[in-house]
């Protein structure tokens, strides 16, 4: 008997759309007299918009990851990336996009579209080598943002450190400018900059309702809905879509709609999940199992802060803040302490700082059960997991590692890793539902 | 109460026949291909030696890689829980309890009433398995019985690395060519696995006194390292190999009850 | 004749257990040769790099995920095992994320009284590297003295520039000797005395390199015979496989590593502000490929060291996972193979199976004794 009634997300086909539209109007910027860029899921994809509202980014990590998806081609890519003579250990996104380019087939049809410049930041090692190898390899002009200024904790008592990154940001502009022959439009950059922390703090309150039992969503959805703040940020349709996505799940939590018909143990996850097997989690579902998400799919994008009662939620943008935006120097400061903050970039430093975010969200969100992803694909994502493992397990949370890759399946084993979730069903006196 | 505890692992099908908490025999074969098949005769077979039919017993439990291939078993749990069951039941004070088999290696951190609190398996690569011992002692032209005997009479360190089988095996081929006696290099590779498996442990917690279970508990030279890594003696059960079974039998017999 | 170096390599903590009773003084253990130890030495504290021991090891697992680089888990383990159980404070510079990862997990589960993170420029190219470092050498500079309660002058970072300086200069003399086609030093002395400089007093250390240069030309021996490589890659403390390499046929004769030229390369500049200075040499030094970007000044820099000290062909030496040596592997072997200079690409892991590398350096020596016959 089903004890929550269960329903399609509504926006699901919408969703799919902007996805494929994104990459269309990327591969033909040009026939339009358009601006192409490649950079990563974390650049400042803000700074770009500046240049006129026909600017069309081409993110790294999720192009990556929809190669993975796709197993045949993802093959291909990796071989033709290791035929290059890379090692078969650097990240697998970087090595999927790298096979792209040297095939030269894009994932959505054609030769691989070659961007006008590359626009990244760096905060991880691969991040930076990852666009200078391109950007060699396809000869078109690139810029980098370094973000090397420690945790955001860090920042009150030392501006030095945004202004590290202003500087920097300033310097971009200068770089865009020289190398699009066009004039950079402040006020366009100004927009960008809201639309970001819109869309941020956006995907962060969609989270939030998570915290609900029954939960309106669960994360193998969440991370086809989480992906257009990897696509761009500062894109003012994605904002809106996800302004109309947040009406829906809450409109879900209103009418009881749950994610899953039975909802007996929630879970938390951690990293990228290997994209090749998303059925890892439909596997959960027949122990009545759901992942809530993680701070991965939460904080990637989703931008955070705890409050004074100690509860995790959205920050609160600028805006709300009523912080004028009004010159280009301040819509760079502003950027830069709004991006700082980011749930995701804190371990970079410090794992015992994402730890600690790990445990408001097991705490809040009531997790029952905690499944880390031991990525051998994202050395930045991993780092700190055994620490992050530790911690969390002083809590008394039950926990359970495997090891996979989430864009090379060679380094994936589903048949052991399904074993080991029994195992773990388990110890968290489960059994699959038809039994119980 | 007669329950029955069926182990399907990668190279060995086990049975383990329990009456009234009492084991009556315990037999095992390999398991090929035909899992399905091997197993319905090794049911059939022990039942027949034991005058029994299948109407004497009340619970069928499967447990190990194959278990789903027991299609007769009324119960399944993983190898996991019933190792960590029936350690309880041998040993009730012991809360860590290694497992190594021919292909994985296990360590489970053991609660009230052999309840899995935690637990750590190596991953993909074999180098902290029986099948790592196999493909050295290969490479040293030995039996595993032999590799385990020899590295009794050494006493030198010489440093493994034991990250990865390929590189390990091309390790033991570098210390053949720069003459290291075989005794020594079988005791590094002893030395490695155990270094791998106490590494894989810690994550768990390493709470002696510590129970080593599985195949690999029969090579000497595999329980004389890992007695030196822990600085501690494991504690071995008779049949180190008939643990999954043993404790699939139990909790057959306490789901029953 | 370089005897003392060689016993410094081996003794390392001994020698730091001493020179604590000695003079009293404390001891700091620095995570990457990014970290400025003007500032150390200027608090008459003694900076010792921290380096791995080569073993196989079981204790890193539960802190640090097996994808991260054999190095920074021999290091991890080395304080887990209680190696370093002397030192008084620890510090990382900013270094690649798997070494963060071994002080992280350092710090979580061995106690030092002091302990830092200091955040580094990762853009060593960038206009804005050297402003921005210069900030966090300031604090850097205030969390020391306020750890050891003494206020460092002016006088103070003069003199901790000075000794770094003389050190450098001293390691410079030395590797001259090496240009020349009959070296008068071994790879592995210069390994021996490059790497005991990253722990041993500095002021003790350029003591013993002026001793040896002022003898050195009264050397009967000289190693003219090898043929001259150079050794590239991150850190490299293996004198076994050094010695390996010298055995067989070569001279080692630059490097490289952030264990040799990257570490003394170039000096403290003089200026008015010291700790802009500071901040300045750490920026301009041979870059590590972490902090490469965006415009690579490594791979011009490696070139004019193998064109410098005339070397036959390079060893590239990849520690096993590790990321920013793996990134430039691929385009440093082209560029160096297209500028005339065969490479021989090697992976390393806390050890090294020693016979099979010996096979492939014997046959790359092979190959660039034929080059020269033809
Ligand atoms: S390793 Fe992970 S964090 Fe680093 S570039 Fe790849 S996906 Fe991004």
């Amino acid at each position: 008997m089903a004890k929550h009634k269960t329903e399609a997300l509504k926006c699901w086909n919408k969703a799919k759309e902007l996805r494929e539209k994104y990459y269309k109007d990327y591969a033909s910027a040009h026939d339009r007299g358009g601006i192409r860029w490649t950079g990563g899921a974390w650049s400042f994809d803000a700074i770009p918009y500046g240049l006129g509202d026909d600017v069309y980014p081409l993110t790294g990590e999720p192009y990556a990851a929809s190669i993975a998806f796709n197993k045949e081609f993802s093959m291909k890519c990796l071989e033709a990336t290791e035929a290059k003579g890379w090692a078969r250990d650097l990240c697998s996104y970087m090595r999927n996009y790298w096979g792209s380019m040297y095939l030269n087939k894009f994932l959505f049809g054609g030769p691989y579209p070659k961007p006008d410049f590359g626009f990244q930041d760096h905060i991880c090692c691969s991040h930076s080598k990852w666009y200078q190898v391109v950007s060699e390899h396809e000869k078109f002009p690139y810029f980098s943002i370094d973000l090397s200024v420690g945790p955001y904790k860090d920042i009150q008592g030392n501006p030095h450190k945004v202004r590290y990154i202003v500087e920097q940001m300033h310097e971009s502009i200068e770089f865009m400018e020289k190398v699009t022959g066009r004039e950079y439009d402040d006020e366009k950059l100004i927009e960008a900059v809201k639309t970001d922390c819109r869309s941020t703090s956006t995907w962060a309150k969609i989270c939030e309702l998570n915290k609900n039992r029954p939960a309106p969503l669960e994360e193998k959805s969440m991370y086809s809905l989480y992906v257009f703040g990897t696509l761009s940020k500062a894109k003012k349709e994605f904002a809106d879509f996800y302004d109309e996505l947040y009406d829906e799940v809450k409109d879900r939590v209103d009418r009881g709609v749950a994610a899953i018909e039975d909802e007996r143990c929630r879970l938390m996850s951690d990293t990228q999940p290997p994209w090749g097997f998303l059925k890892l989690f439909r596997y959960l579902e027949t122990f009545g199992a759901l992942s809530i998400g993680s701070l991965y799919t939460f904080g990637l994008i989703g931008n955070w802060e705890t409050k004074p009662d100690g509860s995790f939620c959205a920050r609160t943008t600028p805006m709300e803040l009523g912080v004028s935006i009004d010159s280009r120097d301040k819509a760079l400061e502003v950027l830069a302490d709004w991006t700082l903050s980011r749930p995701e970039w804190q371990h970079f430093y410090d794992p015992s700082l994402k730890t600690e975010m790990m445990l408001q969200i097991a705490k809040q969100w009531h997790v029952d059960g905690i499944m880390l992803h031991l990525n051998r694909g994202c050395e930045g994502l991993s780092t700190g997991i055994m620490q992050n493992r530790n911690g969390l397990a002083k809590s008394g949370i039950p926990i359970m590692t495997y090891e996979g890759n989430m864009g090379d399946e060679r380094e994936f084993d589903m048949n052991r890793t399904m074993a080991r979730i029994e195992s773990f069903m388990e110890t968290l006196d489960l059994q699959p539902l038809e039994k119980a | 109460m007669v329950t029955i505890g069926i182990d399907v692992g990668a190279k060995n099908a086990k049975i383990l026949i329990l009456k009234d908490g009492e084991i009556l025999i315990s037999k095992y074969r390999e398991s090929g291909f035909d899992q399905a098949g091997v197993t319905t005769a090794l049911l059939d077979e022990t039942l027949a030696e034991l005058k029994l039919t299948r109407d004497d017993i009340t619970s069928i439990c499967s447990t190990g890689a194959g278990r789903k291939a027991v299609t007769f078993a009324n119960e399944v749990v993983t190898e996991v829980s019933a190792t960590s069951r029936a350690t309880f039941e041998m040993y009730p004070e012991v809360r860590t309890v290694i497992d190594v088999g021919a292909e994985e290696g296990r360590a489970i951190r053991c609660g009230e009433r052999g309840k899995v609190e935690d637990f750590a398996i190596n991953e993909k690569c074999a180098a902290g398995s029986g099948a790592f011992t196999e493909a050295m002692a290969r490479a040293l032209e030995l039996t595993v019985e032999e590799l385990g005997k020899i590295s009794l009479d050494s006493s030198a360190s010489v440093p493994m690395n034991a990250q990865c089988a390929v590189f390990a095996e091309s390790e033991v081929i570098s210390l053949l060519h720069a003459n290291t006696a075989k005794q020594d290099i079988a005791k590094a590779i002893h030395d490695a696995i155990a270094s791998r498996i106490v590494s894989m442990t810690r994550r768990v917690g390493l709470n002696k006194p510590i129970a080593l279970v599985g195949g690999m508990a029969r090579n000497v030279g595999f329980v004389h390292s890992l007695n030196a890594a822990i600085e501690d003696e494991v504690l071995i059960p008779d049949s180190p190999e008939m643990t999954a079974a043993y404790g699939a039998a139990l909790i057959a017999a306490e789901r029953a009850a | 004749m370089f005897s003392q170096f060689e016993t410094w390599y081996r003794d390392r903590h001994e020698y730091a257990r001493k020179w604590k009773d000695r003079t009293g003084g404390k001891v700091f253990g620095c995570f990457c040769s990014y970290v400025p130890e003007e500032i150390l030495v200027a608090a008459n504290i003694l900076p010792v790099r921290v380096l791995g021991s080569h073993e196989p090891q079981d204790v890193t697992e539960q802190h640090l995920f097996g994808m991260f680089c054999p190095f920074c888990r021999d290091v991890l383990a080395q304080g887990l095992k209680g190696r370093y159980e002397y030192l008084d404070g620890i510090t990382l510079a900013q270094a690649c994320i798997h070494l963060r990862q071994a002080y992280r997990a350092w710090e979580e589960n061995v106690e030092h009284p002091f302990s830092y993170y200091l955040p580094h420029p990762m853009h060593v190219a960038s206009p804005h590297a050297v402003p921005y470092l210069k900030e966090e050498l300031k604090n850097f500079r205030k969390a020391v003295e306020e750890h050891t309660g003494v206020t460092l002058t002016d006088e103070d970072l003069d003199r901790g520039i000075r000794i770094l300086n003389e050190n450098r200069a001293a390691m410079h003399d030395l590797y001259e000797l090496r240009k020349g086609p009959a070296p008068k030093v071994s790879g592995l002395e210069a390994m021996w005395v490059t790497v005991s400089s990253t722990w041993i007093d500095k002021e003790e250390h350029t003591a013993e390199i002026r001793r040896v240069l002022a003898e050195i030309d009264g050397r009967d021996k000289d190693f003219g015979e090898g043929t001259r490589l150079m050794f590239v890659g991150s850190e490299n403390d293996d004198t076994d496989f050094l010695g390996m390499v010298e055995m067989v046929g070569a001279t080692v004769v630059v490097d490289d590593h952030c264990t040799g030229t990257r570490y003394f390369w170039n000096q403290t500049p003089e200026m008015d502000d010291r700790i802009e200075a500071i901040a300045k040499r750490y920026v301009e030094r041979p870059a590590c490929p972490a902090k490469d970007h965006v415009v690579r000044t490594r791979f011009p820099h490696i070139l004019k060291l193998a064109q410098e000290y005339d070397v036959a062909g390079v060893i590239l030496i990849q520690q096993k996972f590790c990321d920013p040596h793996e990134t430039d592997m691929v385009p440093l072997r082209s560029f160096l193979e297209e500028n005339g200079f065969p490479c021989l690409f090697l992976e390393f892991d806390v050890t090294v199976p020693m016979g099979q590398f010996r096979i492939r350096v014997e046959a790359f020596l092979e190959m660039l004794m034929e080059e020269d016959l033809f």
